[in-house]
């Protein structure tokens, strides 16, 4: 369980991003959180497993307190925090495969990792993702020859490789076309219920969010203004949550705002 | 100032703006050029006396040096060899060095302290001409080609390290971030994530770097840091004019040679 309290994240002396979010994840709910650029999705995904400081508040995933934790303890706990990034973030230069196992680099010593040795049961696990979302016979291909839609199912099958206890996905299918993006929703759908894992999903296309989540949360300004089911996410909905924005065309193309570019090769 | 639609009988014209705008500033930075040069020709002490002496005897040396002898190849070939033993041991160890130093360097990768540590040591090996760090270690380790090996090693690092720190703090940074999220620890981080990005601008600056030691061991070896530089002194030093020229000869070959090895093999890589 996911247990967001009275989250605060704010960058330099500027108004803050989130302004005391709430929010608790239970089970293996697909939940979908829709809202404009800036709004504070990306931001409140990266606090969850630290790619930013919050400024306050409490995250919590079973009952661990994530937001003071340094070091060593802090990648302990990542490891059990699996992300799907926008731009798929691969390792482009190496293969499939090593893109794969980097799944399990929090788990497995240096010698490991830098020698590619590692153990047999993470070489299964990775082939059994791999045949399971389609990739298998690219294990040797490397990462930047595949197509958009394979790339990232690599990215899914890394983030699950660390055996997570929440999945994280920051515009999972914005760098890809209608239909691939559809087979990605589709999958991490299918994959929540399969494996039993809480899945948060950012997303601006409201039709997919209300489509293959269970559960939609919208943002505005960093504050939650819908918490519900996506029959309830009506007009009055969209509404208020992009409603006033002057580029409505942002919704659609936007990149988060407030990080470093993505890369959405 | 004329309204679009007004008749104008006038051909119009157009001139490139001038670089400098300000016509003061233009002419007066022109005419201080052409008085420093007059001033500089003047005061400074040209014998013509002496060069016009001079003159025949720079004949006198490159009609000595026609046509070139390679009798002696054995020493060409001594001093090449030691020549290239330089250059390849010093690209090595100085390429190997460099990856350390250049994430030190990186500010993006690096903490605030070992930043400034690694910049020190690369602005530190680049601040010197290879010949001056050259005299410097001749006079601390001795004549021959260690010194060599020291001086071109020294000046790989700040070559390599500076333009492999730049090329670590554009990586794609989403990398860093995916190995981040999954708990990879920082030494795992720049295996995955960093040194793969960087790995074909490293080889082809090592080739360029190969390519620039063999280069600069011949001029390291003038000051006694071993090699064919040495060999070339020695010539010059015995009026030896013929088989110097057959040393200069070959080195340009050389040169030329590698030049084109290595800039094939960077061309292949990108």
């Amino acid at each position: 369980m996911l247990e967001i309290t009275n989250l605060v994240k704010r960058y330099g002396h500027d108004e803050a991003v989130l302004k005391g979010l709430d929010l608790k994840v239970e089970g293996n709910s697909v939940v979908s959180i829709v809202g404009a650029s800036g709004a504070g999705k990306s931001t409140m995904l990266r606090c969850i497993n630290r790619l930013v400081e919050p400024t306050s508040g409490s995250i919590k995933l079973n009952g661990n307190e994530l937001v003071n934790l340094k070091g060593a303890e802090l990648r302990r706990a990542r490891r059990k925090i699996g992300m799907v990034f926008q731009g798929f973030n691969l390792l482009d230069r190496l293969t499939v495969m090593e893109n794969v196992l980097a799944g399990r680099l929090g788990y497995v010593n240096l010698y490991q990792a830098i020698s590619r040795r590692y153990p047999q049961a993470d070489i299964e696990r990775a082939f059994v993702l791999m045949e399971r979302v389609g990739i298998a016979h690219y294990a040797n291909k490397r990462a930047d020859e595949l197509s958009g839609g394979e790339r990232q199912r690599v990215g899914v099958v890394r983030a699950l490789m660390q055996e997570p206890e929440v999945l994280l996905a920051d515009e999972p299918t914005a760098s890809l076309d209608p239909r691939t993006s559809e087979q990605i929703m589709v999958l991490l759908q299918s994959l929540a219920s399969e494996l039993s894992l809480p899945v948060l999903i950012n997303i601006h296309n409201v039709a997919q969010a209300k489509t293959y989540t269970e559960r939609i949360v919208g943002l505005r300004h960093g504050k939650m203004i819908f918490d519900g089911l996506p029959a309830d996410f009506n007009k009055d909905a969209l509404d208020a949550i992009y409603g006033g924005i002057e580029a409505p065309d942002d919704a659609i193309t936007d990149t988060p705002v407030e990080e470093r570019s993505h890369d959405s090769a | 100032m004329t309204p679009p639609d007004a008749p104008s009988s006038a051909p119009r014209t157009w001139k490139k703006p001038p670089f400098i705008a300000n016509p003061l500033l233009r002419y007066g930075l022109i005419i201080v050029a052409v008085i420093y040069l007059v001033w500089a020709f003047g005061s400074l002490p040209f014998n013509w006396a002496r060069i016009s002496e001079g003159l025949p005897r720079a004949a006198r040396i490159f009609s000595g040096g026609f046509p070139p002898n390679l009798e002696r190849y054995e020493l060409l070939i001594t001093g090449f060899k030691e020549s290239f033993q330089i250059a390849i041991l010093a690209t090595l160890m100085g390429v190997l060095l460099s990856i350390p130093f250049a994430v030190m360097a990186a500010r993006n990768i690096a903490p605030m302290p070992i930043y400034v540590i690694g910049r020190a040591v690369i602005i530190v090996s680049r601040s010197f001409h290879p010949v001056i760090v050259a005299i410097l270690f001749v006079a601390a380790v001795g004549f021959g080609p260690l010194a060599g090996i020291l001086t071109l090693t020294l000046y790989s690092i700040g070559f390599v390290g500076k333009l492999l720190a730049e090329e670590i703090e554009e990586i794609n940074w989403g990398q860093v971030e995916a190995m981040k999220a999954a708990g990879a620890g920082y030494v795992a981080i720049l295996f995955y994530a960093v040194f793969p990005q960087i790995l074909p601008r490293q080889v082809g600056l090592s080739m360029y770097q190969l390519d620039s030691n063999l280069r600069a061991s011949a001029v390291v070896g003038i000051v006694g840091a071993g090699g064919i530089g040495g060999t070339l002194m020695n010539a010059f030093g015995r009026y030896d004019y013929d088989f110097a020229f057959a040393i200069l000869l070959i080195i340009i070959a050389v040169i030329l040679l590698s030049e084109g090895v290595s800039g094939w093999v960077r061309k292949k890589i990108w």
